[in-house]
């Protein structure tokens, strides 16, 4: 499901099946060097949460990204989103990104991290592949912390 | 000669029926053209797309086929990748629908190792036979969509979905 008016009015009424929030990660560099990279990135992990969006479309509502400049404070506006989303009384967050920043903090935060590969060359079909594949992998991510 | 001359009355009948004659039509024909206009629509979504299985490399067991079309949105015009499960069932070619009919995720075929033979949604454990229908007891209330198919020069088309058929 995604955020939109139509979508959250199944979501409140379905609470006891639709119990996921999906956010994307994304970096904001402006910086010469890490412009083009931080966009690429961008482009993997928003393309790759419309695969799981896709996929796990009755359990999940995927959310528009957290998007965060290098110099903010990124772990207190993560832990108001965990907050804000809570609210909502989803049993499970998950955060992916491909920011390797987060790497760090990993797994029991429920940070799914993916290291970002570059679609930009590729046409419709091989981009389609790649994301299958990446998604292949996720599915049993998801499966495992949904039967906690 | 003066039987062939037109008196003013006659010239003026004849130009006033022609006249008439063109404005009675210039307002008929656009009524007409409303009122036959859903048969001269163009048909949509009854269109086949090819894809690129074999038909001799279908087999029983179902194999995901993805196919790709247009889709225009207004002004904005998109490629749309949609995927089948297609099988063989004797001779003739089922594809299903991957769309879980309780809350639109996507099944796999035999994606739960402990139930072979079935299809399976990962995001409520929703199982369908492999003919498509709903295993009870499972949230899905429905059977899995089923996809009109056609041979094209060997090549596997497939159309628009249409509900399943079983009971």
């Amino acid at each position: 499901m995604h955020w939109n008016g139509k979508d959250s009015a199944v979501f409140q009424a379905q609470k006891e099946f639709i119990d996921t929030a999906v956010v994307p990660l994304i970096q904001i560099d402006g910086s010469d060097d890490g412009f083009r990279f931080a966009a690429s990135a961008a482009d993997f992990t928003l393309s790759l949460a419309n695969v799981i969006e896709n996929q796990f479309k009755g359990r999940i509502i995927l959310f528009p990204s957290f998007s965060y400049t290098k110099s903010q404070d990124k772990q207190a506006v993560f832990k108001e989103w965990q907050e804000e989303l809570n609210k909502a009384s989803f049993k499970h967050i998950f955060f992916v990104t491909s920011d390797r920043d987060w790497s760090t903090i990993g797994e029991e935060q429920n940070i799914i991290w993916i290291p970002s590969v570059p679609l930009d060359s590729m046409d419709q079909k091989m981009r389609n592949s790649v994301l299958e594949d990446q998604l292949r992998q996720l599915i049993p991510i998801f499966a495992k912390k949904w039967a906690n | 000669m003066s039987n062939n001359k037109v008196s003013r009355r006659q010239f003026l009948s004849y130009t006033l029926t022609g006249v008439g004659g063109f404005m009675a039509a210039g307002m008929l024909m656009p009524m007409v053209r409303f009122a036959v206009d859903p048969v001269l629509q163009k048909k949509e979504g009854g269109d086949f797309v090819l894809t690129e299985k074999k038909i001799a490399d279908i087999t029983e067991k179902p194999e995901r086929v993805d196919f790709t079309f247009e889709q225009v949105d207004a002004w904005y015009k998109s490629d749309i990748t949609n995927a089948a499960w297609v099988y063989k069932e004797g001779d003739e070619i089922i594809a299903l629908s991957p769309v879980c009919k309780h809350l639109g995720c996507t099944v796999s075929w035999e994606g739960d190792p402990a139930h072979k033979n079935q299809f399976f949604c990962p995001c409520h454990s929703g199982r369908y036979e492999k003919n498509g229908k709903n295993v009870p007891k499972t949230p899905p209330l429905g059977p899995l969509d089923q996809y009109e198919v056609r041979d094209n020069d060997g090549f596997l088309e497939i159309g628009k979905a249409i509900p399943n058929t079983l009971a």
